[in-house]
């Protein structure tokens, strides 16, 4: 089970990095960001969501 | 000098006098042995870490840099706000273990960890001119943000050579008044007024000019398409570009000597996981900053080259008044003079400590030990200013140059933990060979398909780590049983 949480912390920098060819482009705008850079925010929020929950589920271990 | 000079640059001059005053201040009360000159004596927590960590977010790089690629390339820029959130995820789990490690083997520098893990004293003082090197690039681009800066601030006042001599003199003096502790103090004043400027530049000035950063957006789909997306696969700063530099450079993210003083003087592993947690949050005022930058690029279009990183300080000039050019000059001074110095004296620091003390047993008390560093910091400033001007780089230019120097280092951290069998030469020659790629193929960029330079060198570097520890014998010693605790379990 640790692979999954490990996955909550890969995931993020991921579509920070690997993934970012396929939101490579201005529409759909969300918030009148283009679509790339509301993506790079978009990850930018969630990584620290997704590092409390890795540790929540560390400590229940 | 004209009266919209005089007053800008009399505000810069009072913002750096006050700030200074106050890292007076903070100096007098500590006294300076060895833990706690380098490692503040292991003893801070989540906020005093926070302030020493996230110095490093808010630079000159990220006020005028950041801003510069934007208006000049569009959506590459954006890999800065990206590659701090990969470094501080990657950070939450090395970070806790190095300094686990430090507190069992009382380690107090970058290069003792080396040398300590790989037991070899030599390969601590090689990292140790390694890392110490490598700070040049990064002080040369807290420098020309400084010039710049100063100029700007001059209203045409002051020219090219005035500005870079005083960039130099108040870098030098700045450093040499302030020390370890007075840095992080006069960090506190430098993030609440970057802070300020950011959001009078990101959200201020578009709202004055198209209504809000949505109709910003708009006008720029219409007039420049193509900057709000990155070019694809292996064109100049395409997205091969952007994916290998987001991964090098957040696997360089902690790799500097001053990130591991910082880990070190962390309180436990549980401050430095929060602290890598919060972080993201704190580098989101760059989207500020890419605002910043796009609405300069739709006011006053036309710069090319290095001239992009003045983007809109330019708009600041023409369409505010002094006192606010004067206010967020102030700031970008500051975001210069404060994590150059914090890098400059964590790199003399470590310097003295690992090069003249282990390896010549010279400078050890605490007066020589003073006067050596005080030397460095000179030598070093010295240095920025020759490579300045030597190389004419953009800023982000430069600070790629200090991540693809400084990501050579990871292999042999990484190997620390994960690989038992890694061994002194493998490192050193790893980092030797990784170095000279990354910085020779730098200046070719075209090469391999756009993929940063860095990469390669990371590659030949990881490469020659493995096949030279295959070929060369692990030093037994007396650290065998201590250095149990070096393994993939404290990389939890």
């Amino acid at each position: 089970m640790r692979s999954l949480r490990l996955l909550l912390v890969v995931l993020p920098i991921a579509a920070l990095s690997v993934a970012i060819p396929l939101v490579n482009r201005i529409e759909p705008r969300v918030l009148g960001l283009p679509f790339l850079l509301f993506w790079i925010v978009l990850w930018v929020l969630l990584t620290p969501l997704a590092l409390w929950l890795f540790a929540r589920l560390e400590a229940r271990r | 000098m004209n009266p919209s000079a005089a007053l800008a640059l009399g505000i810069v001059s009072a913002i750096l006098a006050l700030t200074g005053a106050i890292a007076l201040v903070a100096v007098r009360r500590v006294r300076m042995d060895p833990q706690q000159f380098l490692v503040g004596g292991r003893s801070f927590g989540t906020l005093l870490l926070w302030v020493l960590m996230a110095g490093e977010i808010y630079t000159s790089f990220t006020f005028l840099g950041a801003a510069g690629w934007a208006y000049g390339l569009g959506a590459p820029a954006f890999y800065i706000l990206a590659y701090g959130t990969c470094g501080y995820t990657i950070g939450y789990f090395l970070l806790p273990a190095i300094w686990q490690v430090a507190k069992e083997r009382g380690l107090l520098t970058a290069p003792d960890f080396f040398a300590d893990r790989y037991r070899s004293r030599g390969l601590g003082i090689a990292i140790a001119l390694v890392q110490f090197t490598l700070v040049i690039p990064y002080v040369t681009l807290q420098l020309s943000g400084l010039r710049l800066i100063l100029t700007m601030a001059g209203y045409g006042s002051v020219d090219s050579t005035v500005a870079v001599g005083s960039a130099f003199v108040l870098m030098a003096l700045f450093v040499l008044i302030a020390g370890l502790r007075g840095t992080a103090w006069a960090s506190v004043v430098k993030d609440i007024l970057i802070v300020g400027a950011v959001l009078f530049a990101g959200i201020a000035i578009p709202v004055r000019f198209f209504g809000s950063p949505a109709q910003m957006f708009d006008r720029l789909i219409a007039t420049h398409p193509a900057m709000l997306t990155l070019a694809s696969g292996a064109a100049t700063h395409g997205t091969l570009w952007y994916v290998s530099t987001v991964l090098l450079t957040a696997i360089g993210f902690y790799m500097g000597a001053h990130s591991f003083n910082a880990t070190y003087s962390a309180r436990s592993g549980d401050a430095l996981r929060r602290n890598a947690m919060l972080l993201p949050l704190y580098q989101l005022v760059l989207l500020l900053v890419f605002f910043a930058g796009f609405a300069a690029l739709l006011i006053v279009p036309g710069l090319h080259g290095t001239a992009v990183d003045r983007s809109f300080l330019l708009v600041v000039q023409r369409y505010y008044p002094p006192w606010v050019m004067g206010t967020i000059a102030g700031a970008g001074c500051l975001a210069a003079l404060v994590p150059a110095s914090a890098l400059i004296l964590a790199n003399a620091g470590v310097f003295v400590k690992n090069v003249l003390g282990d390896g010549f047993g010279i400078a050890t008390g605490e007066r020589a030990r003073t006067f050596a560093i005080r030397i460095l910091v000179l030598v070093v400033a010295f240095a920025a200013l020759l490579y300045w001007f030597d190389a004419r780089q953009t800023l982000v230019q430069m600070l790629l140059v200090f991540y693809d120097g400084n990501t050579q280092i990871a292999p042999a951290v990484f190997a620390a933990f994960l690989w038992k069998r890694a061994t002194a030469w493998g490192v050193a020659a790893g980092i030797a060979g990784g170095l000279s790629v990354a910085l020779y193929l730098n200046g070719d960029p075209a090469f391999l398909h756009g993929i940063n330079a860095g990469f390669v060198g990371l590659a030949v570097n990881v490469a020659l780590l493995i096949a030279v520890s295959l070929l060369t014998q692990r030093a037994n010693g007396p650290g065998d049983a201590g250095s149990a605790a070096v393994n993939s379990k404290a990389l939890r």
